[in-house]
């Protein structure tokens, strides 16, 4: 195994809070929401497995008896394989098997071959797209699955995801530009400014800095 | 290329700017040593970005030298290295396909123009895809995709974007380390779909003008060359979900001595980059800073 200090990126002599530090930063970059349905899900959470014995390793090495609080994000799939097809639709759950293993042509291919599009068939096509990275193409299909079907739970989360942006991580400092409209984040800033103001004129405070 | 891949000057620290200015007059240098002066004006910041991901180890080696642009003080320079030739050859091959394509596609004096420029390059570009045949043979199919598709009036974004985004994730073939490999691919494929969206983007008024093909005509209803409000929100939508794609593989990959000025140009760089092109000021705000630069 590496060492674990150069795991965390700190050096041996560091302090409790200064690894623990470290070790939140790099938890907070590999953390499974970031990799959401992402190819590379199972890299993110390899390094986080990674992080997450060297952190152990040092915790427990470092501690006499006393309780240093060892904690761990766990590297749970983001994308569960549904068990609930039953019949006909026992090839939607192959399908899925198919995606969670990466393998998009495969999946692409048996969804090309059903004749009747429902909405199960457009989530999973809207699946396939968004791993393959056509995001366009995913949000599209999602839409339709959750019109087609607007009971279903796990569609309409599909389309709020792909409405909301997403999220990845950023290191603090790195700005917070995005590729949408500037609009959603920026108003709740400035919003907060002006409600800073309003309070200030009446005798409170929102924001004490400003 | 393009050059919608570079960083925000401002935000870079002195020694990131110097480092950033080595690697574009390293790759410079480079296209010059391997193939001769006619290829030194194929620089582009879009080849520099990908120099300098593909970079190795914990420094990079730099020399000064002189050239023509700045003949003279001597410049600091990237020297040595990989990654440099790579993208030296790399540049070659993917300018040499572009100039194909604007003979076929310009106007009789375009066409012209670009014939010259493929003559002048022919040689390089011979030398280049001997060198990196897997590359070579990747843009062609990939551009004559690209054409088939552009040429049936795509209605999908996302397919038309994809031909380009491979070019680009090409790229990483030949990187030996199988997840590393695969991250910089996932980022590099990302990147060709935010350039090549971003391109049409930047193009569509003047191709509704011109009525020439643009996939974003044909993926929503346009007015005078303009995108209604709602559909640019959903087409930037899934633009910050690339871009998403893009920071989560760049977390992956290890340490690399360009670390800041990548950093700057995939937090901050590109979306500034988009923000211009949707609020129209990106051809007018190009040519300026590029005259400001001084690079």
């Amino acid at each position: 195994m590496n060492d674990p200090y150069s795991v965390l990126g700190v050096s041996p002599s560091a302090s409790d809070e200064e690894v623990k530090k470290a070790y939140r930063e790099l938890a907070r970059k590999y953390h499974p929401d970031n990799y959401h349905d992402n190819p590379l899900a199972d890299l993110a959470s390899e390094k986080m497995k990674e992080i997450n014995e060297a952190y152990d390793t040092i915790t427990k090495s470092r501690e006499q008896g006393g309780g240093a609080s060892s904690y761990s994000y766990g590297g749970g799939s983001a994308y569960q394989s549904q068990s609930r097809y039953t019949g006909a639709n026992v090839q939607y759950a192959q399908i899925r098997q198919l995606i969670n293993a990466n393998n998009l042509a495969q999946a692409e291919a048996m969804l090309g071959r059903i004749p009747t599009h429902d909405a199960e068939w457009n989530y999973l096509m809207g699946s396939v797209c968004w791993r393959k990275g056509w995001m366009d193409e995913a949000g599209r299909y999602f839409r339709t699955a959750a019109t087609m079907d607007p009971g279903n739970v796990e569609y309409r989360n599909a389309v709020q995801y792909m409405n909301q942006g997403g999220q990845a991580y950023r290191p603090a400092g790195a700005g917070m530009g995005n590729m949408m409209s500037s609009d959603a984040a920026c108003n709740l800033c400035s919003n907060l400014i002006c409600a800073d103001c309003c309070c200030e004129m009446m005798g409170g405070d929102l924001i004490p800095c400003c | 290329m393009y050059g919608y891949v570079r960083p925000v000057k401002g935000e870079l620290k002195v020694s990131e700017y110097e480092q950033f200015q080595a690697a574009y007059c390293g790759l410079c240098h480079e296209l010059g040593r391997r193939y001769g002066l006619a290829c030194r004006f194929l620089v582009n910041f879009d080849f520099t970005f990908l120099a300098m991901l593909l970079a190795d180890g914990p420094s990079v080696p730099t020399c000064r030298k002189r050239c023509i642009a700045h003949p003279i003080r001597r410049r600091t320079c990237a020297c040595g290295g990989g990654s440099l030739e790579t993208a030296a050859d790399q540049t070659v091959i993917l300018a040499y396909w572009k100039l194909r394509d604007g003979i076929r596609d310009g106007g009789f004096f375009p066409s012209l123009a670009c014939r010259a420029a493929c003559l002048a390059i022919g040689r390089a570009y011979k030398k280049a895809s001997a060198r990196r045949p897997a590359f070579a043979k990747a843009v062609r199919e990939d551009l004559e995709e690209l054409d088939r598709l552009e040429a049936e009036k795509c209605p999908s974004v996302d397919a038309a974007a994809d031909r380009f985004a491979a070019i680009l994730r090409a790229v990483s073939e030949d990187i030996e380390d199988v997840g590393r490999a695969r991250a910089v691919g996932e980022l590099c494929y990302h990147l060709g779909r935010i350039v090549y969206i971003l391109d049409a983007a930047d193009d569509l008024a003047e191709d509704a003008a011109a009525d020439r093909y643009n996939p974003l005509r044909y993926r929503f209803e346009t007015a005078d060359g303009k995108l209604k409000p709602e559909d640019e929100k959903t087409l930037r939508t899934s633009l910050q979900h690339s871009h998403n794609a893009i920071c989560a593989a760049y977390a992956l990959l290890g340490e690399n001595p360009y670390g800041g000025v990548l950093s700057n140009t995939i937090y901050m760089g590109l979306p500034s980059v988009a923000q211009a092109v949707f609020a129209g000021t990106w051809r007018a705000g190009n040519r300026l800073q590029r005259e400001r630069s001084g690079i």
